[in-house]
């Protein structure tokens, strides 16, 4: 992600997954629970799918203190935005917004502290009305997804089972029901965790779930923990 | 001249009168609990009266439209500001109004040397419960009645005259039902939208025109003019309760 070859600890510090895909209804957006530093453990409970306004997710992979304030300044720009000027940002503002955002995070980033590598996800109201999903490098460069994006330490594991499921499986993915999409992300963060030891996946004794957003039309909905437990159940383990 | 201490009431008194001038064709706007929130109703032209200023808290406003654009920038960024610094629970109407607005305004007043605000401001915060709920009129002078004391009677209106926000407070007082449907809410707070936008003829009988009386004046007034309403939602589990009707909606509801 970082073209820096003095910079190796770069790769390690976002260690985490984050998936996101379009599917029948809308965008779906799911991650693990795990934050580490270096190969320890330090938290199992992190969230890491934030909600920015009614219609936008940024999912992080990355240091938790400089992400989570990202999104809260985003969080918090976007609505001062919508109650001056009465109206919602567009979707390209809000896009580079977070781009500004990393952009200016990016001395830290190569004194090698607060790497982030987000996703963003949103509906386009002004424009056509359909979803939007990006994916952003650490210097905030960001890239529009037709169908799905992931980052995070995990990545190249869920990666491969969305491209798999998109090319070869029953349905593409913008084809795929809720259920049916809720399973697909299950199984994608467990196929990461199976490898990766900086995700989290589904911790089986404590009952620690990834955390599931649906961006639809009416807004963004969080799956219930007993929801995504039972599908794991009879779907995933 | 001015320095003489009755020069300056008397420039005071003057300015007051002037302003009231200005207010009195200001279209009222009308602030009720319901079942599941707050809503605010008004009719106006074109121009939006009822903003979000934050998660909880809504402004309407009656007056010259530069005024009410800055006062609502300066609410806007104390309570973002709050919010942002500490925390959205941090950010409260009460201390908004008392502590920051109401100095501004009364200081704007009394130079009388400078421009005062033309403006008069109805805020609505919605709480946790009813019992909880504050509507606050702010006055171009600084002045704030509100309309909680220690028990809140869930409504407050704002209009030209003080004469027609009494006439809609008493329909308030008469009407409001805190358990009712939006539907329901919305209906009373057109009742009370027409009693304040009426002409009031100067030996008037203190009775409230009947509802049938009522809902021709709207139907008539409406033709020329559009409804305005938003809510803030109670029982909803995202940080921001404010919400602008959508004119499907507020078909259907003024139906």
């Amino acid at each position: 992600m970082v073209a820096s070859p003095d910079a190796p600890a770069l790769m390690q510090t976002h260690a985490t997954t984050i998936l996101a895909f379009k599917f029948s209804g809308g965008v779906l957006v799911a991650g693990d629970r795990r934050a580490t530093a270096g190969n320890t453990v330090v938290y199992d409970r992190a969230d890491k799918v934030l909600e920015i306004d009614r219609h936008s997710i940024m999912a992080i992979a990355g240091v938790p203190a400089t992400a989570w304030e990202m999104a809260r300044v985003l969080e918090h720009s976007l609505q001062f935005f919508r109650r001056t000027q009465l109206q919602e940002m567009s979707v390209d503002g809000k896009v580079r917004a977070l781009s500004k955002l990393l952009r200016d995070n990016f001395g830290f980033v190569l004194q090698g502290v607060g790497v982030v590598v987000p996703i963003f996800a949103t509906y386009d109201f002004a424009g056509d009305g359909q979803a939007r999903l990006y994916f952003y490098d650490a210097m905030g460069a960001n890239f529009e997804v037709a169908e799905y994006a992931a980052t995070g330490s995990g990545s190249p594991a869920v990666r491969g089972v969305l491209f798999y499921e998109n090319h070869w499986g029953k349905k593409k993915l913008p084809k795929l029901r809720e259920e049916d999409a809720v399973t697909l992300a299950l199984r994608a963060l467990d196929t990461a965790a199976e490898s990766d030891t900086a995700t989290g996946g589904v911790d089986r004794a404590a009952k620690i779930f990834p955390i599931i957003k649906i961006i639809s039309r009416d807004g963004i909905r969080t799956l219930p923990e007993a929801e995504i437990a039972a599908r794991f159940k009879s779907t995933v383990a | 001249m001015i320095e003489e201490p009755y020069r300056w009431v008397e420039a005071i008194a003057n300015r007051r009168e002037y302003i009231e001038t200005q207010l009195a064709p200001g279209s009222p706007i009308a602030a009720l609990n319901y079942r599941d929130g707050i809503l605010l109703v008004t009719v106006g032209h074109a121009r939006q009266k009822l903003f979000e200023i934050y998660d909880r808290i809504a402004l309407g406003a009656i007056g010259h439209p530069g005024d009410i654009e800055r006062l609502r920038m300066a609410a806007i960024e104390l309570a973002s500001t709050e919010g942002f610094t500490r925390s959205a629970a941090d950010v409260s109407l009460r201390r908004l109004a008392f502590y920051s607005l109401s100095p501004l305004l009364k200081t704007a007043f009394e130079q009388v040397y400078g421009a005062p605000y033309l403006a008069r401001m109805i805020f609505a915060e919605v709480g946790p419960e009813p019992e909880a709920d504050l509507f606050l009129r702010v006055e171009y002078d600084g002045a704030i009645a509100a309309e909680a004391g220690l028990t809140s009677p869930g409504f407050c209106a704002i209009s030209g005259t003080t004469r027609a926000t009494e006439a809609m407070e008493e329909l308030l007082r008469r009407d409001h039902d805190p358990k009712a449907t939006l539907h329901g809410a919305m209906k009373v707070a057109l009742d009370a939208w027409s009693v304040g936008a009426m002409p009031i003829a100067e030996d008037a009988a203190s009775d409230l025109p009947s509802h049938p009386a009522l809902l021709d004046f709207r139907v008539e007034k409406l033709r020329g003019a559009t409804l305005e309403a938003c809510v803030l939602e109670r029982n909803v589990t995202t940080a921001i309760r404010y919400r602008a009707l959508t004119a499907n909606e507020l078909a259907t509801l003024s139906a």
